[in-house]
C-alpha cells in the first residue's frame, strides 16, 4: 500500500518534509497527503511518465565509460517527490548568498589590484601567493562592475538541527542549472495537480537573467554572446547546449574562435568572421588560451587572454576568479565579509579547521577519525578523507600529507546532512541531499529561486554526484501567505 | 539560434548529408548488383569488380584482399571498418556528425541516426548470408529514406538545411556519374560479346538508382545505353539524375551568402553536361567525359570548402587534448575515391 508516512523514520537526521514526530512540516501537509493517496499503480505510472518525459526531452548527462569506449549519454536520474522550502526562509538565505558573493568578488578584485586585505593582515599573504588558482596574468585587470565571478553555484547543506550552512562556493564554472530548469518541466508534466495545491515560485526566468547579466558586461546595446564549450564529450555538454539555446546565444568550441590583430574575438561563420563581445566560458582557466596557459590545449583560443586584458571581450567567469574558490580561503569567508562590507555574515560557514595553524592542525591530527579533510583546490569530492569511514592506513596517509603540506588542507566535522523522502520501490525512504543555488552578478545581482537539489540515492550515502549514484529533485520555494 | 551559422557546424552538416547519401547508394548498389549477377551468364568477366571500382578504392582493396569475389567485395563494401567507403563506416561518420549538430535538427533526428547505426551493427555483421544481406541492406535503405523524409518535413529550412541538402546532392551527382562510368567501362572492356545482355545490365543500373519505373513511364525508347545515360544525366525530372542533383545544389547555394564562386563552379558542370551529346560519344570519349565530371564535382566541393568551412585565418595545428568528433577520414576517403 503505497506511501505510508507513519512508517517513515528520518531520525537522527533533520528531514525536509517530516518532523521527528512523524508529522508533516509547515507547508508540507498537502504534498504528503496527495502522495499518500496514490496507489502503487498510480505511483508507478507517474514514475514511468517522468522517465518518458526525461527521455523525450533528451535530458542527459555524459558519463565516461573508460578507455577506448568513449562516453555515453545517460538519462538524468530524477526523484518524483519534490523538496520544499518556505519563501520566508529562502528570502533570508538569498540575502545571505548575495552578501557572500558580493564580498567574494570584492576580495578577488582586491587580490588582483591593491591587495589591501593582505596589507591589513586579515589573511596571510602566502595563502594567495601559493594558491594554485592565483594567476599573475590577471593582475591589474579591471573587469566591468568589479565582478569576477559572474555565475556562482554555492552548495548549501542543513545539519541535524536544521541550520543551513554554506559548504562551498563554486566560483569558477559551476554546473547544474539546466537540470534545475528541466526538473521543474518534468514535474509540471507528471504532477500537474500538485501545482494547484501551492503557489510555487517559478524558476524559468534563469536563462533571461543570465543573458541580462552577460549583456551587462558589454557597453554595447546588444552585444553578441557565445557559450564556449569543451565539446560534446564533456559531461556538462547538455547544459552548455541548453543554455546557449535558451539565451539565443551561439554555442562554440575553441576552434570556432579566432583573435584578430585588433585583439577582438571573432567567430568563424559562413558569413565570414563575426565579432563576439561576451563569452560565457565553460572551460577551465588553464585550457582557455594556449598562448598563456597549457600550450597544447586544443580547447582554447590563442590570444583570448590578450583580448580580455585589452577589454575587447568580456569573459564570464573572469580568469583567475578561482583564487577565492579554495577550501582554505573558504575558512576566511566570514572575515572577508566583515572586512569588505563591515557586516556580520548572514549565512554561516560549516565550522572548519585550518591545518596551517598549529593549534588547529593538532586538533585535526588528533581527531582524524571524526573529521572530513579536504584539499584546498580539488572539486567534485576528489582527494578527500572521510575520517569516520576511512581505515587507519588511509588516516595515517592523510596525517603525513597534512604535515608535509599544511597549506593544502582544511578539515570539517562530519555533518549529519538533512534528508528528504525519496521514492524507493513505491514507498518513501529518507535520503541525504544538498542544494545548489546559482547567484548571478553583473550590473545587478540575482539568486535563483531555490536551486538544484541533489540527492544521494543509495541508502546512507552522502555522495550526491550524478556520476556516482546521485539523483535530483525539483525544489519548490512556496509561499503560504 | 541567433541566425548565425558557424563554419564548423555547416561543415559537419554538409558531411552528414554526404555520408547519408553515400550509405544509401552503397546499400542499393550491392542489392542491385547481386541481383544482376543472378541474371547474367556465369562465365562473364563482370563479377564484383565494378562495385569495388565504383568506390574508387580498388587499390586499397587489392592490398588487403586476395581477389575479387562476392564475399570479399561485400565485406569491403559493407562492414569492413578499415575500408573508408564501407557502409558501416559511412553510417558511423553520419552518426558522429549528427551527434555534434543535434541542436540544429529536430530532436528525434539524432535518435534515428543512432538507430540506423545500431541496426547496421546488428544486421550486417559476418557471417552475411545472401538472404540476410539482402534483408539488412533493404532495411537500411528504408531507414535512411525515413530520415530523409523526416528531416525534410520537420527541420527548419535555414542555412543548416541548405548545407545538408548540398552535401546530399553533391554526393548524389557524384555517385550517379560513377555508376554510369563503371557500367560503361565494364561493358566495353568485356572480351566476350555482351551485347545480348546489354539491356539486362542497363535495366539493373536504372534499378539501382530507383529510376527503372520512371524510365519506363517517361522515355519512349527501349532500354539501351544511349537513352539510359541521357536520362540519368539530363532528365530534370528524375531526382537521381546528375542534372537534378546539380540544380538542387545551385538552388541551395543561392540561399547562402558569398555564393559566387561555388555557384560558378556548379554552373560550369551543368553547362558542360548539358552541352555534351552523350549519345554521339565514343566509348573512350564517354569515359573521359565522365572523369571530367567527377573532377569538376570535386572542384565544386573545394570551392564550397574554401568559401564556407576552411577560410583563413587558420590556427597552427597542435596536439589534441580532447577526442574531437571527426568529420571523417575525409581527405583519405576523397583521395581513395578518386580513381
Amino acid at each position: 500500500m503505497s506511501i505510508d508516512w507513519r512508517r517513515y523514520k528520518p531520525e537522527p537526521f533533520w528531514d525536509e518534509l517530516i518532523t521527528a514526530k512523524g508529522r508533516a512540516r509547515t507547508g508540507a501537509g498537502n504534498l504528503c497527503r496527495v502522495l499518500s493517496q496514490l496507489s502503487d499503480q498510480e505511483l508507478l505510472e507517474r514514475r514511468t511518465a517522468s522517465e518518458l518525459a526525461i527521455r523525450s526531452m533528451g535530458i542527459t548527462f555524459t558519463v565516461y565509460t573508460g578507455e577506448g569506449s568513449g562516453s555515453i549519454d545517460r538519462e538524468w536520474p530524477f526523484d518524483l517527490i519534490p523538496r520544499l522550502i518556505m519563501k520566508r526562509e529562502w528570502d533570508a538565505v538569498s540575502e545571505g548568498l548575495k552578501q557572500r558573493v558580493k564580498a567574494l568578488n570584492m576580495f578577488i578584485d582586491d587580490v588582483y589590484h591593491d591587495q589591501k586585505i593582505l596589507q591589513d593582515e586579515v589573511l596571510p599573504r602566502e595563502y594567495i601567493e601559493k594558491s594554485k588558482e592565483f594567476r599573475a596574468e590577471c593582475v591589474g585587470v579591471s573587469p566591468p562592475h568589479g565582478v569576477w565571478s559572474h555565475i556562482c553555484g554555492s552548495d548549501l547543506v542543513r545539519d541535524a538541527s536544521g541550520q543551513m550552512y554554506v559548504l562551498e562556493d563554486n566560483l569558477r564554472v559551476p554546473s547544474g542549472v539546466s537540470y534545475m530548469l528541466e526538473n521543474r518541466e518534468v514535474m509540471k508534466r507528471v504532477f500537474p495537480e500538485l501545482f494547484e495545491e501551492y503557489f510555487i515560485h517559478p524558476v524559468d526566468d534563469y536563462p533571461d537573467q543570465l543573458a541580462e547579466c552577460l549583456r551587462s558586461l558589454s557597453h554595447l546595446k546588444s552585444p553578441r554572446i557565445a557559450v564556449l564549450t569543451p565539446g560534446i564529450y564533456n559531461s556538462a555538454y547538455f547544459e552548455h547546449a541548453y543554455l546557449a539555446n535558451a539565451m539565443s546565444a551561439q554555442l562554440v568550441q575553441g576552434s570556432d574562435l579566432v583573435v584578430g590583430r585588433d585583439n577582438c574575438v571573432y567567430m568563424r561563420t559562413i558569413e565570414g568572421l563575426v565579432k563576439v563581445d561576451v563569452i560565457y566560458r565553460r572551460i577551465d582557466d588553464v585550457f582557455m588560451d594556449p598562448e598563456v596557459f597549457e600550450a597544447d590545449s586544443m580547447l582554447g583560443v590563442p590570444g583570448l587572454m590578450r583580448a580580455w586584458r585589452a577589454g575587447k571581450v568580456a569573459l564570464a567567469n573572469a580568469p583567475g576568479c578561482g583564487v577565492a574558490d579554495d577550501k582554505v580561503i573558504y575558512t576566511y569567508v566570514p572575515d572577508i565579509i566583515r572586512y569588505y562590507l563591515n557586516e556580520e555574515p548572514l549565512l554561516p560557514n560549516v565550522p572548519s579547521y585550518r591545518c596551517v595553524e598549529k593549534e588547529q592542525r593538532d586538533y585535526v591530527l588528533d581527531n582524524l577519525d571524526k573529521l572530513v579533510v579536504k584539499p584546498a583546490n580539488e572539486s567534485g569530492g576528489y582527494g578527500m578523507l572521510i575520517g569516520p569511514k576511512a581505515g587507519k592506513k588511509e588516516r595515517d596517509k592523510f596525517a603525513r600529507q597534512i604535515l608535509a603540506n599544511p597549506r593544502n588542507y582544511m578539515a570539517q566535522p562530519m555533518l549529519l546532512l538533512s534528508t528528504a523522502p525519496t521514492l524507493v520501490d513505491m514507498h518513501a525512504e529518507p535520503r541525504h541531499l544538498d542544494l545548489r543555488p546559482f547567484i548571478l552578478s553583473g550590473s545587478s545581482t540575482f539568486v535563483t529561486t531555490g536551486g538544484l537539489t541533489r540527492v544521494a540515492l543509495r541508502k546512507g550515502s552522502t555522495v550526491v554526484n550524478s556520476s556516482q549514484g546521485g539523483g535530483s529533485k525539483d525544489t519548490w520555494v512556496v509561499d503560504l501567505e | 539560434m541567433s541566425g548565425l551559422t558557424l563554419s564548423s557546424t555547416a561543415e559537419r552538416i554538409y558531411w552528414l548529408g554526404r555520408y547519408l547519401e553515400r550509405s544509401e547508394t552503397t546499400a542499393r548498389l550491392v542489392i542491385v548488383h547481386a541481383n544482376l549477377l543472378i541474371d547474367m551468364p556465369k562465365r562473364l568477366p563482370l563479377g564484383w569488380r565494378p562495385l569495388v571500382e565504383i568506390t574508387g578504392s580498388a587499390s586499397e582493396f587489392a592490398e588487403r584482399y586476395d581477389g575479387v569475389n562476392e564475399k570479399n567485395a561485400c565485406r569491403f563494401l559493407i562492414n569492413d571498418t578499415r575500408s573508408p567507403g564501407s557502409l558501416l563506416n559511412s553510417l558511423t561518420w553520419a552518426r558522429e556528425n549528427a551527434r555534434t549538430v543535434r541542436g540544429f535538427m529536430p530532436l528525434r533526428a539524432f535518435e534515428y541516426f543512432n538507430e540506423i547505426y545500431l541496426l547496421a551493427r546488428e544486421k550486417l555483421t559476418e557471417p552475411l548470408s545472401r538472404s540476410r544481406r539482402l534483408q539488412g541492406l533493404t532495411e537500411i535503405v528504408e531507414h535512411i529514406q525515413r530520415i530523409d523524409g523526416f528531416m525534410s518535413a520537420n527541420m527548419l529550412h535555414d542555412a543548416h538545411w541548405n548545407f545538408l541538402r548540398i552535401g546530399q546532392f553533391i554526393e548524389r551527382a557524384d555517385m550517379t556519374t560513377r555508376t554510369i562510368d563503371v557500367a560503361t567501362g565494364t561493358f566495353w572492356e568485356g572480351a566476350i560479346d555482351l551485347e545480348p545482355f546489354a539491356d539486362v545490365q542497363w535495366r539493373s543500373v536504372l534499378r539501382s538508382l530507383y529510376a527503372l519505373q520512371s524510365y519506363n513511364t517517361s522515355v519512349a525508347e527501349p532500354i539501351s545505353q544511349g537513352p539510359v545515360i541521357d536520362f540519368l544525366l539530363n532528365d530534370s525530372r528524375l531526382p537521381r539524375s546528375v542534372d537534378y542533383g546539380l540544380t538542387s545544389v545551385r538552388n541551395n547555394l543561392r540561399s547562402l551568402p558569398h555564393h559566387e564562386r561555388p555557384l560558378r563552379a556548379v554552373n560550369r558542370i551543368r553547362r558542360s553536361v548539358a552541352q555534351t551529346e552523350v549519345r554521339k560519344l565514343s566509348a573512350a570519349d564517354l569515359n573521359r567525359f565522365l572523369d571530367a565530371c567527377q573532377i569538376q564535382i570535386s572542384e565544386l566541393h573545394d570551392e564550397i570548402r574554401k568559401t564556407y568551412f576552411d577560410f583563413k585565418p587558420r590556427r597552427r595545428p597542435s596536439k589534441q587534448r580532447q577526442k574531437k568528433p571527426q568529420k571523417q577520414p575525409k581527405a583519405q576517403a576523397a583521395a581513395a575515391r578518386r580513381s
